[in-house]
């Protein structure tokens, strides 16, 4: 039988494998749900996938392969910054198309991407008034050292500014940094004594980090560490104990109680044993393939420019609500929640914001008093307002 | 100098070029970094004082109407060139015109940005370099001017340079004014004494 081919390109080994791998798994699920309904058309989506297993360069590499010998033209893929860069000059030379569902720093548009995960003005602006609204105005920035933790990093410092707020430190670490690496900053936070930290560390050494804080003494119900990346699979790994009372601002939440979330959390367990590791970028990967599955329902071709016509303006009864793709810029309109971890290591959602948020990628300097960002509070996480 | 990166959504930005795919390209890249924007064409007579950039097609061009439409606003707009070679004849005339930076077509969203932060940049610096120079300029003649007439007055007085230059300064003092002032009158009553010794 005849198939829809196309790519996954997550890594299951390495740095970054804990979130790409639920990535991974909100790619397949979507797949295997379309196909347990017959497919599209009648045909079957096919994933083909290889495993970069972290290493930047592998990401463009293999984005070749799938292009040129495994004959495909639309592709779901990759985490960090630095590997989608690797990625993007493929695609657009033979003109492929790449779903990327992951929170990224803005500044970059590309007719061959469809872009998934939030922008800064979806999710830095809510963050950095609830925290300087709950906890206070000195912040203390520890991050990765690569582009986006510092562009991240550059818009909240704007933010920050123009409520008041003060950044007390701004630190960068390695990709593979151990918890012996984060002694001296975890020591320097502990005496600076700002109200909260913003962590832009991602991948193995974020969990390093969160529990290199914990060690030392470091309260997340005191002084939380607030993140945008941040999210349920580190959290688990992390444990409880370490991670209570930490803050995360994402547009999806694996507590979030909705019809669509539980019927999308019941078949992710059905398929994967569990949902320890559901994440907004597994969520983002998840809708990502369902709207690609409606485009292409529609074109009933993989050509690039037809996929491309159908997707923009489309929206998707996501799993966090309902999202659309902006036709002006290719990224996508989101929701924007602040949770924060609870005793049992699980995420209550504590604010949101009430419409879905306009992606702006070319946003220098987001205000803090715009009137979208302004978050509501929700009440018992949620589940008595959905 | 204003920073160009967080000035840029003021920016109003005019695309002349004829509507093919780029043209679309750019003012939707435009559109998205979030400038306001016109689009003109062909090649109007005057340039609109409200534009501070401009993205202008040169290609079949002449140097002259392009310089005339330029030099139509009072307010020197940064300008983009968007060429379709790279051949010495069109980068001579993107020189001719005093284009901030180029574009080269097919235009593509990447780089735009760049190219009209950059643009915005260089422009910004040579009117600060040529507002430095005239400032530099005119203090460089003060100097001679009062150069001239301590020598004026020691001449005439039998006094050292440093006396000369006290009686200067004193005498602006007293009279509220710069010894700019007080060295030009020397020099015009020089001249005018000097003048009726002759006759």
């Amino acid at each position: 039988m005849k198939t829809w081919k196309v790519g996954v390109l997550f890594s299951e080994t390495g740095a970054t494998s804990i979130i790409e791998r639920s990535q991974l798994h909100g790619a397949l699920l979507a797949i295997d749900q379309i196909n347990a309904r017959g497919g599209v058309l009648g045909r079957p989506i096919e994933p083909v996938r290889y495993d970069p297993a972290s290493v930047v360069t592998r990401y463009g590499e293999l984005a070749e392969k799938l292009i040129v010998e495994d004959k495909i033209s639309v592709i779901f893929g990759c985490y960090m910054s630095s590997s989608r860069k690797e990625v993007l000059p493929v695609v657009e030379r033979r003109n492929a198309l790449f779903f990327y569902p992951t929170l990224y720093e803005g500044f970059e548009y590309s007719p061959n991407v469809i872009y998934g995960g939030a922008c800064p003005n979806q999710n830095s602006v809510p963050l950095a008034n609830y925290l300087m609204n709950s906890f206070g105005k000195r912040i203390f920035f520890v991050g990765s050292d690569y582009i986006y933790p510092r562009e991240s990093n550059r818009v909240m410092r704007n933010v920050l500014r123009q409520g008041g707020g003060e950044v007390t430190g701004e630190v960068y670490f390695g990709l593979h940094a151990k918890a012996d690496d984060f002694a001296a900053v975890v020591d320097e936070i502990m005496q600076v004594k700002p109200d909260a930290i913003f962590s832009t560390v991602v991948g193995q050494s974020c969990i390093e980090f969160y529990k290199a804080y914990h060690a030392a003494g470091g309260n997340g119900r005191i002084c939380p560490i607030a993140s945008l990346t941040t999210n349920e699979g580190e959290i688990h790994a992390i444990g409880p104990e370490a991670s209570a009372g930490h803050i995360t601002a994402a547009p999806y939440f694996r507590t979030i109680n909705s019809p669509a979330n539980r019927r999308f959390l019941k078949a992710y367990e059905q398929n994967f044993g569990s949902t320890v590791d559901v994440t907004s970028c597994c969520e983002a990967a998840y809708s990502q393939v369902y709207m690609f599955a409606r485009a292409l329902e529609e074109t009933g071709e993989m050509d690039t420019e037809c996929l491309r016509e159908a997707l923009l303006g489309a929206s998707f009864d996501a799993p966090q609500g309902q999202i659309k793709i902006d036709p002006d810029n290719n990224h996508t309109y989101l929701q924007s929640r602040i949770a924060k971890v609870d005793d049992n290591g699980e995420f209550v959602i504590e604010f949101k914001v009430r419409r879905s948020i306009k992606p702006d990628p070319y946003l220098v300097y987001p205000a803090i008093h715009d009137w979208s960002f302004r978050t509501m509070k929700v009440a018992g996480g949620e589940s008595r307002h959905e | 100098m204003s920073d160009p990166i967080q000035d840029l959504r003021d920016l109003h930005a005019l695309v002349v070029h004829p509507r093919d795919r780029s043209a679309d390209e750019l003012m939707q890249q435009v559109n998205r970094i979030g400038c306001n924007f016109d689009h003109f064409w062909p090649l109007p007579k005057n340039l609109p004082e409200k534009f501070d950039l401009v993205f202008v097609d040169v290609t079949d061009q002449s140097a002259d109407s392009l310089k005339s439409l330029i030099t139509s606003s009072s307010k020197s707009p940064c300008i983009v060139a968007i060429i379709g070679y790279e051949n010495p004849s069109v980068l001579n005339l993107i020189f001719e015109i005093g284009a901030h930076s180029v574009l080269m077509k097919p235009v593509r969203a990447a780089g735009v940005l760049s190219c009209m932060l950059m643009a915005r940049r260089f422009q910004q610096e040579q009117l600060s370099f040529k507002k430095d120079l005239k400032k530099l300029r005119e203090k460089l003649e003060n100097v001679q001017k009062v150069n001239d007439a301590k020598f004026i007055l020691m001449r005439h007085r039998g006094i050292t340079e440093r006396e000369a230059y006290d009686l200067i300064r004193k005498q602006a003092m007293a009279k509220r004014t710069t010894t700019t002032e007080i060295a030009q009158s020397i020099l015009n009553a020089e001249s005018i004494l000097s003048n009726m010794g002759g006759t």
